[in-house]
């Protein structure tokens, strides 16, 4: 780095992980264990790819997600093998099919919270960047990333609010009114001040934009890249035996 | 210059594509049954009419509800629901736009038309399910047995799919008049509109 300041970029995550290579696995982990079959070299590929998400936690310290997430996920995934060969008629089969579901897209979901947890929106944009992605991609998915965590805490504070005066689930309609229409509301107007906060920031100049993020890959990129390729590669060879 | 997507209209794609997928994805949550899975499209496209209606009011400009398809496209891809939603977002985002083109962004004939043709992106899900028919379901039967797959392909005959289609405009124009009427009652008069 010819730096001549020498800044101390802070940093989100312990973990020196690009967020290109984030953004690979949570592609790979999802799409390999929902579109992923079961079964011989399968079942070694799915534990290893669900892995992943635990194994990122504990890197970056976070060792309550790091010990709620396998355990989850290992009951579902006993549950799931235990079950499947018990369940039958349609209640078995809705129990079945929701252990399911979860057991394969609870990795996927997990290693994409950890991608948003874990990157800051500049390391974002930075990488988006060095991808070429146009502009008018970059900028509503960094706002969402930005976005997503908020909605959530209105979200929250909308059902304590709703719960002191005593509303409670019942009614869909009534749902919509008291629940869906003040968080729309505030969405808006935090939206509009996002945006004006955006502008005084020089989003929207003609000139290019610079950071001080370090964005690079690093010999964890690479392991990273290679479980993917091997995560594929077995997804590849299920379904051209099946 | 007017017609060009500045930065502030980006912004607002960013936002209510986050709540247009938020509130997608609680809707998706209450009726999450497989065996459901053909009713989603349904609920989903009802519901989203609310956010949706928000969002044309602040869209003047062709191509952001195309960025909106394609963002959802891509998100959906990510959690791993197949390249087809992709295409079907793209697609269905691209076809909402040119009809709420022509309506100049402000005609409600146009919007709610508009709305329909959006909603079909959700299509994206379930092409699966009948496009490539025989690969799915085999790949269901290692998963979650056979059992399961016989029931889901015995309640999805392969006549579902354009009736889904139809079932879902029709529900997209059901949203966009639900959404409209929310817009008037609670918007409107906090002057958000």
């Amino acid at each position: 780095m010819n730096n001549p300041y020498d800044f101390k970029v802070e940093k989100n995550s312990a973990l020196p992980l690009d967020p290109r290579t984030k953004i690979l696995l949570t592609l790979t982990i999802s799409s390999v264990l929902i579109a992923g079959g079961h079964g011989g070299i399968m079942n070694i590929a799915r534990l290893c790819l669900a892995s992943i998400p635990f194994v990122c936690f504990l890197w970056d310290r976070r060792f309550c997600a790091a010990l709620i997430y396998p355990a989850t996920y290992i009951i579902l995934f006993v549950g799931e093998i235990a079950l499947l060969p018990h369940m039958h008629g349609i209640l078995g089969n809705l129990c079945l099919s929701v252990v399911a579901i979860f057991s394969h897209m609870l990795p996927g979901f997990i290693m994409g919270y950890f991608l948003i947890s874990s990157t800051t929106v500049s390391e974002f944009v930075a990488s988006m960047e060095r991808m070429h992605i146009p502009q008018q991609i970059i900028i509503p998915v960094s706002v969402m990333f930005r976005f997503f965590p908020t909605v959530g805490e209105e979200t929250a504070a909308i059902n304590d609010a709703m719960r002191m005066r005593g509303i409670m689930f019942g009614n869909p309609m009534k749902m919509l009114e008291y629940r869906l229409v003040p968080m729309l509301m505030c969405s808006v107007k935090i939206g509009e001040e996002l945006s004006a906060a955006a502008l005084t920031r020089g989003l929207g100049s003609p000139v290019k934009r610079t950071n001080i993020c370090e964005i690079g890959f690093g010999i964890p990129d690479i392991f990273a890249v290679l479980i993917c390729a091997l995560g594929f590669a077995a997804f590849l060879l299920t379904r051209m035996t099946i | 210059m007017n017609n060009k997507l500045q930065v502030k209209d980006f912004i607002n794609v960013g936002i209510f594509t986050v709540i247009y997928i938020v509130i997608f994805y609680a809707c998706m949550m209450l009726g999450y049954v497989p065996i459901f899975i053909v009713l989603l499209p349904i609920v989903c496209s009802v519901v989203c009419g609310i956010p949706f209606m928000l969002y044309l009011t602040k869209v003047k400009k062709f191509g952001m509800v195309t960025l909106t398809g394609l963002i959802c496209g891509l998100l959906m891809m990510v959690m791993g629901s197949g390249l087809m939603v992709l295409a079907f977002g793209v697609v269905f985002g691209l076809a909402g736009d040119l009809i709420l083109k022509a309506g100049k962004y402000n005609g409600l004939k146009h919007t709610i038309l508009g709305y329909g043709v959006f909603s079909l992106w959700l299509m994206g899900f379930v092409s699966r399910m009948f496009l490539t028919r025989e690969v799915f379901f085999e790949s269901l039967v290692s998963g979650y047995g056979q059992e399961y797959v016989d029931t889901l392909s015995s309640y999805t005959p392969t006549w579902v799919f354009p009736a889904l289609f139809a079932v879902t405009f029709i529900s997209g124009v059901v949203g966009a008049f639900l959404g409209k009427s929310v817009l008037r009652k609670h918007f409107a008069k906090a002057g958000i509109v």
